[in-house]
């Protein structure tokens, strides 16, 4: 036992206040690009920054359902299979190449049954989760393979191609349904606003409900200590239900945005996003133990990964270049994490 | 504090740059770029195309962005409005899905930058762009008429066999129409017994295939639409004991399709009758044609074939100059 | 008997941490074959002291000498050598191995010719050690099929084995048994004969009067008082190490229990851990259920409070008819539970006091689609802060692991007053925390009683059951073997209604 001075939290100085901080990670942001911004200058520029706007909203979004599912000490691996299926169920439904509702008159059928697939296979998750009493990442793992698969074999029904085209104009025109579209200098940037506004209404939404509802504090308990949890009697098991659900639902609102800007059901669309949305929710500083997460910092995660990545786009990076720099980061992150509560904060 | 971080940062990202083998300033002003985006590099037609590209480019003095979308649409739409937003001056494009590509297409229009769709092209839209494509159906056809010269030579009856790619892709579908084409011209001679979907999948392909061969043992007759099968179907004949040269009686009439260096390989070995080629080299030359010509203001059509040819044991000393695969071959056994 | 030349020599030991000074001068001796009582709330520097002795720390001041020899001890291993034997609060012994594994790891008897280990020699030396600690297991068995008490006897055997000269006993007795704790002191006797001494921890007082000859009491790293045992009384204790006299530790109830029962548990039972029990809880009576480790007594709150199932039987809680309870029905219906297991069940550890205080009572900061009233949440946790005593009031920035055992004892029960509980269980409220948070507790507990809440309480100290209850139910092996009034109390009688069956009771 050691004795009170250990009690007292260590001050670490500027710099630790700076590493603790939660802003770390956006001044990290920041710090990349003016380093990165001799290599590649038009990183500034108005159109760069409006297509990393426009690119971060998908993410994003998928990124805060698996921060509800981390935060309950859970992880969701079955999004890229809910982003794949509610794109193809979604397309089937409203498709002018033989679709059920073909047409504008389909369009919010079809929206609301991508959601529905969205937040079935999360209830699924998470009822095999609490009910089944089996670990999360096996489950998911699980229900990941069987829903992609579903998925490619569900669009052989519909179509003789790969994937189901000739969505009606509605929702095609969805993603860009009002854009903004503002000279700055030389540059023009232009931002499909609609997909922007859902991401910040998740956003906002999530942040409310995690970090000033009693949802919220259920979540965090979960997350922190089951059995705590459980004896001061917060309902466990439909708390990870739902944040599974909330997840699920997430990621099918992530395939309704892709689905639109591709103006296609594809059923592999998403297929190698995962690596991108834990990594960008862990570079945030979510702990994969559960407990601890915040919406702000998958925010700035993910905000560093669509700047990690458009760098090294506009460089001309190979893909295993990415891949291996991408890694590095997400590892560096989740030594970080354990550094920073070790070295700066308390024992 | 910032300063270390920033050197820091600044100096890693230079190591990753050198040890990736890019020069830094990818573009310097005034430099002009071309963007190539593929979806992935599966099999060694994609990384030939992709090496073939890039010499040619650099031969002409053009900077290139690179980027690989690893079949992920969504990403590859936005390695298009990167590449937009570095103003290069074409985008040479290999999309995964035919359907997602064409908001990409209208992005491009939108931004006058022409774009070029290298090997497959994209689903019918009112969207401009210029797809290169090999005449599929001829190269196969050409080449399948041959091995049924030969089959027909024999004396013999023959059950043909055909490896089947993924219907959702229409390289595919042409391939099977130039070989049904063929064989049709041929019923006295040729039945064919065995239609295998692969699904461009090697483990389905040498399951289906080794069903087909158990079904049926006396095929002696066989086509792929693509050589990145080859290793699959030499250990499905190997297994069923059909695995031998030409003049053999055991011999399989065999007939490939692309160009694989292996293709070259077993046809130097008598292992392959014949082999349809999609002409890389050519090809290629299209398709930075093409964007030269948009830049210019030319009218160029939307598809731009590939004739091809067929390389058989009869001609393979005078065109295997042609054939991508040899090339490669060569490369990689030397003397 | 302080004629005798002291065996270890203690003197103006100074230690700080982070520029925080724990340790201002500390001086005591330990005697051949006495054990020294070392006395004080947590975080008055009996840790420090007895970590510098084993070699864990190094003093900035102060001389220590061992038998007359000057003792500088650079790492544990080195005070191991020399003679110090250090048993842990948390025992260091490896599961996966047998007893004698454990005996003889850092130093297994070679074989005389050959590399390897001589069983044979193992084997003796092993039988003998365990025969000097009472414990009559073959040296085979595995660590992992012990009780804390037996791996507690093996940690001793390995003292012995090292030829120890002082051994240091940092709370042995928290987590055994009364009959284990009787065999621990008659070992301790054995070791005493032999002229080992001994340094001997305890928050359990009347242990530290019963075992030690000398006592020396610490408060905020300085010794208070120090001398032979006969020096001193409880009393005197208490008030060197709280720095007040406290007259009584068990302080007066003003209000008697009301007729009406607040909880009926009728005939519940569960194969193997509870056999048809009943009984009930008054309002504003203190109901104590004695019980060994094992008895069925800690079950018994789980399976009421809702955590584990029963088979038969239902609870009933004022009006309300639980036949098959969750927590969250069981705590709507008024009830609330303090479990053994502090940190693993009752806080979350790396949350803020505030977050842990609400965790119970959520609803009651909650407006329209569940919003938190924040401020409500902090001006209430400071609230509750003061009510309990709580030794900091900055609630949104401590964080629950930062803060000693009493005080995280503390915050569990803040968080179930702010549910006001018409019943509140307590399994094992005060283990492991000084008397002053001790006190604390109880008070607080009186205070809940004396407005009308009924309080079922668990403890394996008979005279904590005893100081606080109106009632005490015994329990031994899930069955209830007797219910005591108060008058009826009785040291001797309910240790033999918690270690008898009830049949032998009857009888």
């Amino acid at each position: 036992m050691v004795p009170d001075a250990g009690r007292q939290a260590r001050r670490g100085g500027f710099a630790g206040r700076l590493v603790r901080s939660e802003y770390f990670v956006l001044l990290l942001c920041a710090l990349y690009a003016l380093a990165a911004y001799p290599f590649v200058p038009v990183l500034f520029s108005a159109e760069v920054a409006g297509n990393m706007i426009a690119d971060m909203s998908p993410l994003l979004i998928v990124a805060v359902g698996q921060t509800f599912v981390l935060v309950i000490a859970g992880i969701d691996l079955s999004i890229t299979a809910v982003i794949a299926l509610s794109a193809v169920v979604g397309a089937s439904i409203m498709t002018q190449a033989g679709g059920y509702l073909p047409g504008n008159g389909g369009v919010l059928p079809a929206i609301l049954a991508m959601l529905g697939v969205g937040g079935a296979v999360g209830l699924l998750n998470g009822l095999s989760v609490t009910r089944l009493n089996m670990p999360p990442f096996l489950v998911t793992l699980a229900t990941r393979m069987f829903f992609a698969g579903l998925a490619i074999w569900y669009t052989t029904f519909h179509t003789t191609s790969s994937s189901i085209a000739d969505l009606p104009p509605l929702f095609t025109g969805l993603y860009d349904f009002v854009v903004l579209t503002l000279p700055i200098g030389e540059s023009v940037l232009t931002l499909p606003l609609l997909p922007v506004l859902i991401a910040v209404i998740v956003v906002i939404g999530a942040h409310v409900t995690l970090s000033r509802t009693m949802l919220g504090r259920w979540i965090y308990a979960v997350g922190a200590n089951r059995r705590t949890a459980r004896v001061s009697g917060i309902p466990v098991e439909s708390t990870i239900i739902l944040a599974f659900t909330i997840c699920g639902v997430c990621a099918a609102l992530t395939g309704i945005l892709m689905s639109s800007r591709l103006q296609t059901g594809s059923p592999i669309l998403g297929e190698n996003v995962l690596l991108d949305v834990i990594g960008a929710v862990v570079i945030g500083g979510t702990s994969l133990f559960g407990g601890k997460g915040k919406i702000v910092w998958t925010l700035s995660g993910v905000l560093f990964l669509v700047l990690l990545d458009t760098t090294l786009k506009l460089l001309g990076a190979s893909l295993f270049l990415i891949f291996i720099i991408k890694g590095a980061v997400i590892l560096a992150a989740a030594t970080l994490d354990t550094l920073r509560n070790r070295i700066f904060v308390e024992h | 504090m910032s300063m270390n971080r920033r050197d820091f940062t600044v100096g890693t990202l230079m190591g990753l740059a050198a040890m990736s083998g890019l020069t830094v300033a990818v573009r310097a002003e005034g430099d002009k770029t071309i963007a190539v985006l593929f979806d992935g590099l599966y099999s060694e037609f994609w990384v030939a195309g992709i090496k073939i590209i890039r010499a040619d480019l650099e031969k002409r003095g053009f900077k290139i962005m690179e980027a690989i979308s690893d079949k992920d649409d969504n990403k590859q739409f936005e390695q298009v409005k990167a590449a937009i937003a570095q103003k290069v001056e074409g985008i040479i494009i290999v999309q995964t899905d035919s359907n997602a590509v064409i908001p990409a297409i209208k992005a491009a229009n939108a931004a006058n930058v022409p774009m070029v769709h290298f090997n497959r092209p994209p689903a019918q839209s009112e969207a401009f762009s210029v797809a290169i494509q090999a005449d599929n159906q001829k190269i196969a056809r050409d080449a399948v008429l041959y091995s049924c010269e030969v089959a027909k030579a024999s004396g013999k009856k023959h059950q043909a066999a055909i490896l089947i790619g993924n219907l959702g892709d229409p390289n595919a579908i042409q391939r099977r129409d130039g070989f049904d084409e063929a064989v049709g011209q041929y019923k006295d001679v040729i039945d064919v017994v065995a239609r295998i979907p692969t699904e461009w999948d090697a483990d389905k392909a040498f399951a289906g295939l080794t069903n087909a061969l158990q079904a049926n043992p006396d095929i002696s007759f066989l086509f792929t639409s693509s050589d990145f099968l080859i290793p699959q179907i030499q250990q499905a004949l190997e297994a069923a004991d059909k695995w031998a040269p030409i003049g053999d009686d055991k011999h399989v009439i065999f007939t490939g399709f692309d160009g694989f260096p292996a293709a070259y390989g077993l046809m130097k070995d008598k292992f392959m009758d014949a082999c349809g080629v999609q002409n890389l080299f050519y090809e290629t030359t299209l398709a930075i044609q093409a964007i030269l010509d948009l830049k210019a203001g030319q009218k160029v059509e939307k598809l731009l074939l590939d004739p091809g040819f067929a390389i058989t044991q009869a001609n393979m000393e005078e065109k295997k100059g042609e054939m991508w695969g040899y090339v490669l071959w060569k490369e990689a056994n030397p003397g | 008997m302080s004629e005798a030349r002291p065996l270890l020599s203690v003197s103006g030991l100074a230690k700080s941490f982070f520029g925080v000074r724990v340790l201002h001068g500390v001086d005591f001796d330990v005697f051949p074959g006495e054990a020294l009582g070392l006395v004080g709330e947590n975080g008055s520097g009996k840790s420090t002291c007895v970590n510098i002795i084993g070699g864990v720390l190094k003093p900035d001041a102060g001389e220590m000498s061992l038998n007359g020899a000057p003792y500088h001890p650079l790492s544990p291993k080195g005070a191991a050598s020399a003679g110090i034997a250090f048993i842990h609060q948390e025992l260091n012994l490896f599961g996966n191995l047998s007893i004698e594994e454990n005996l003889f790891i850092e130093r297994l008897p070679k074989h005389r010719m050959l590399p390897l280990i001589d069983r044979r020699a193992v084997r003796a030396r092993a039988v003998q050690l365990l025969r000097e600690v009472e414990l009559d297991l073959p040296p085979t068995t595995p660590v992992a099929r012990l009780s804390q008490g037996e791996r507690q006897l093996i940690e001793i055997a390995k003292a012995i084995s090292m030829n120890a000269k002082v051994v240091i006993f940092d709370e042995p007795t928290t987590s055994l048994t009364r009959h284990e704790v009787d065999r621990l002191f008659t070992i301790i006797a054995r070791l005493k004969a032999r002229g080992i001494g001994m340094i001997y921890i305890s928050h359990a007082l009347d242990d530290v009067m019963a075992v030690c000859e000398r006592i020396t009491v610490l408060r905020d790293g300085a010794v208070l008082g120090g001398g032979p045992r006969d020096e001193f009384s409880l009393a005197r204790i208490i008030s060197l190490m709280v720095g007040r006299a406290i007259d009584t530790i068990y302080p007066e109830r003003m209000v008697p229990p009301r007729a009406d029962p607040v909880l009926r548990v009728e005939g519940l039972a569960q194969p193997g851990v509870a056999k048809d029990i009943t009984f009930d809880i008054k309002e504003g009576e203190v109901v104590g259920l004695g019980g060994l480790m094992g008895s069925g007594r800690s079950e018994l709150a789980r399976m009421i409070f809702g955590l584990d199932a029963f088979s038969r039987g239902r609870i009933i809680v004022g009006d309300k008819v639980l036949a098959n309870p969750t927590p969250r029905e069981a705590i709507d219906a008024g009830m609330a539970f303090l479990t053994e297991d502090r940190r693993g069940e009752g806080l979350l550890m790396d949350f803020s006091i505030a977050e842990n205080t609400i965790l119970a009572a959520l609803g009651r900061f909650a407006r329209a689609a569940g919003m938190l009233e924040w401020r409500k949440v902090v001006t209430e946790s400071k609230t509750m802060a003061g009510r309990v005593h709580l030794s900091t009031d900055r609630v949104v920035e401590t964080r629950a692991k930062h803060l000693s055992g009493g005080n995280q004892q503390k915050i569990v029960i803040g968080k179930w007053l702010m549910r006001m509980p018409k019943l509140f269980i307590l399994d094992e409220p005060t283990r492991g925390i000084d008397v002053g948070a001790k006190q604390e507790v109880y008070r607080i507990i009186n205070a809940l009683v004396e407005a009308g809440s009924a309080v079922l309480l668990i403890s394996s100290e008979i005279e904590e059951l005893m100081g606080l209850s109106d009632r005490i139910l015994t329990i031994y092996r899930g069955e209830l073997t007797g219910s005591f009034a108060r008058a009826a109390f009785d040291r001797e009688i309910l240790m033999g209604a918690v270690t008898r069956p009830p049949r032998a009771e009857a009888g």
